[in-house]
């Protein structure tokens, strides 16, 4: 039903988290020391913390140094060292 | 002298089939890494040279900013393994290979879910694998090392990591397993107060959809009886522990943004001097701000002074505040000694170089900063103390 376009891309694991975050909180509903619902928030962490270093891995991302990666021959990439 | 490397002979792995289904097979997966771990390689005499250091926190908690700061004192960029699997963990570069130790997790994430068990459970960790494949890689073999991933919480089919120069091993239990903790020739431990961890995961998460200040300290709250029961007791064998704490300078602040940072130095350790602020032993209070330092409030504290840590003689210095103008910290630098930097200014350059990393205007930037350069030079200690070793033995 989603569109998905890459497992690992920031927007993906941001919907993981949320799905997550539902789970661990249906998990504790009933019991909130529980293993299942401690193991339910713990994979929240995970996921968050997934998403987070997603996150910045794409922030860093300047589009002309992208660009220049595939088309180092173009007039805006070319550098000489000397 | 003859010079060899290291060398496969046999470099097919091919049991592992990646069309099979992921469910449910954690244990018996296990098995089958272990059986073809050590056959396939031979030790030459290049082998032995690895040093291993050994990075703990919690998640969350700075990790790979501290990997990312170390890496460049090596020099060069740390990226992940060309060509393989987008979600590995591991970050290569010339000199250093870092492994996330959540790799050697024995039950992925279903599978955790199904026993009632966190990350942080030694249940959840296969240290026999640990052990095995950090010997391995220190004494100079290759190993092929699981891969979890993080996003599908899976056990990914291995991968190919060679016996670095150095090999950082990171992540929640580099010093729970005493094996694994006796090849560890430098320990490091991230200590977050309370406060300030929830204040961070509040920055990190609250933009994040489904998360809420209720979702966030539910989170916390759940996994702290295991982070205090198999995390924290770590810090008591660290060579060195940055601790982070709320500022003292700003009365009843737990914002997270200014911040109190020790780093607590183990005296004794061998290839490793503490740091010191003007005379060594001393107990000093130094606020440098005045004529040289431009602070805006709440200004910059120093102290420094010996103290005891879990019976361990151990020397501190601490950092309270946060700097306003990055390049003026050439002047606190240039009142540290022992900080092992080949250049005068170094520990500015470096942080000048990274001025976009979170922590980058406080302690926690500077101390791991200086940690970094301390390694380098435990490296190159070890290094050449080996090979004088060698050239003893040659003569003999």
């Amino acid at each position: 039903s989603h569109l998905r376009v890459s497992a690992s891309g920031p927007d993906a694991i941001s919907e993981k988290v949320a799905e997550s975050i539902k789970e661990a909180e249906e998990a504790c509903a009933g019991d909130p020391v529980s293993g299942e619902c401690v193991a339910a928030w713990d994979a929240v962490e995970e996921l968050s913390a997934a998403a987070s270093h997603a996150r910045e891995r794409s922030k860093n991302s300047d589009p002309l140094e992208t660009y220049c990666k595939d088309n180092p021959e173009t007039d805006e990439c070319r550098t000489y060292d000397n | 002298m003859a010079i060899s490397t290291a060398h496969s002979l046999n470099p097919t792995y091919s049991i592992f089939n990646p069309t099979q289904t992921h469910l449910g097979f954690s244990q018996r997966q296990q098995v089958i890494y272990k059986a073809r771990v050590r056959p396939s390689y031979v030790i030459t005499c290049s082998a032995g040279d690895t040093i291993v250091i050994g990075l703990a926190a919690d998640s969350g908690c700075g990790k790979s900013t501290f990997m990312r700061r170390l890496t460049s004192v090596f020099g060069g960029a740390a990226e992940p393994p060309r060509g393989g699997n987008p979600d590995s963990n591991t970050l290569i570069s010339d000199t250093t290979t870092v492994i996330c130790l959540d790799d050697y997790h024995s039950l992925d994430r279903t599978g955790r879910k199904e026993k009632g068990v966190t990350a942080l459970d030694p249940r959840a960790n296969d240290f026999d694998l640990m052990y095995e494949q950090v010997k391995a890689l220190k004494s100079g073999v290759a190993v092929q090392k699981p891969i979890y991933n993080h996003v599908t919480g899976l056990l990914d089919p291995p991968e190919l990591i060679k016996p670095p120069k150095i090999l950082v091993i990171e992540g929640l239990h580099p010093m729970y397993d005493k094996r694994v903790r006796d090849l560890l020739d430098f320990s490091i431990y991230l200590d977050i107060s309370n406060d300030v961890k929830f204040a961070w995961k509040i920055q990190r998460d609250m933009a994040e959809r489904g998360h809420s200040l209720e979702s966030i300290k539910a989170s916390i709250e759940a996994r702290k009886p295991d982070f205090d029961a198999y995390i924290d007791p770590q810090k008591q064998y660290a060579d060195a522990v940055i601790e982070v704490l709320p500022t003292q300078l700003i009365p009843g602040d737990n914002e997270g943004k200014v911040l109190r940072v020790k780093l607590i130095m183990k005296e004794g350790v061998q290839y490793f001097s503490p740091v010191y602020l003007f005379d060594e032993g001393s107990t000093i209070s130094w606020i440098p701000c005045g004529r040289k330092l431009t602070c805006s409030y709440p200004g910059i504290k120093f102290a420094y002074g010996p103290d005891s840590y879990f019976g361990n003689e151990v020397s501190i210095l601490e950092m309270d505040g946060q700097f306003d103008r990055l390049d003026e910290l050439i002047y606190v630098e240039s009142h540290l000694s022992n900080i092992s930097t080949k250049f005068y200014g170094e520990v500015t350059q470096q942080m000048l170089k990274h001025s976009d990393f979170p922590g980058s205007n406080n302690g926690t930037g500077l101390f791991q900063t200086i940690v970094g350069l301390k390694i380098r030079d435990l490296f190159e200690q070890i290094s050449s103390s080996k090979a004088a070793g060698t050239l003893q033995a040659a003569k003999a």
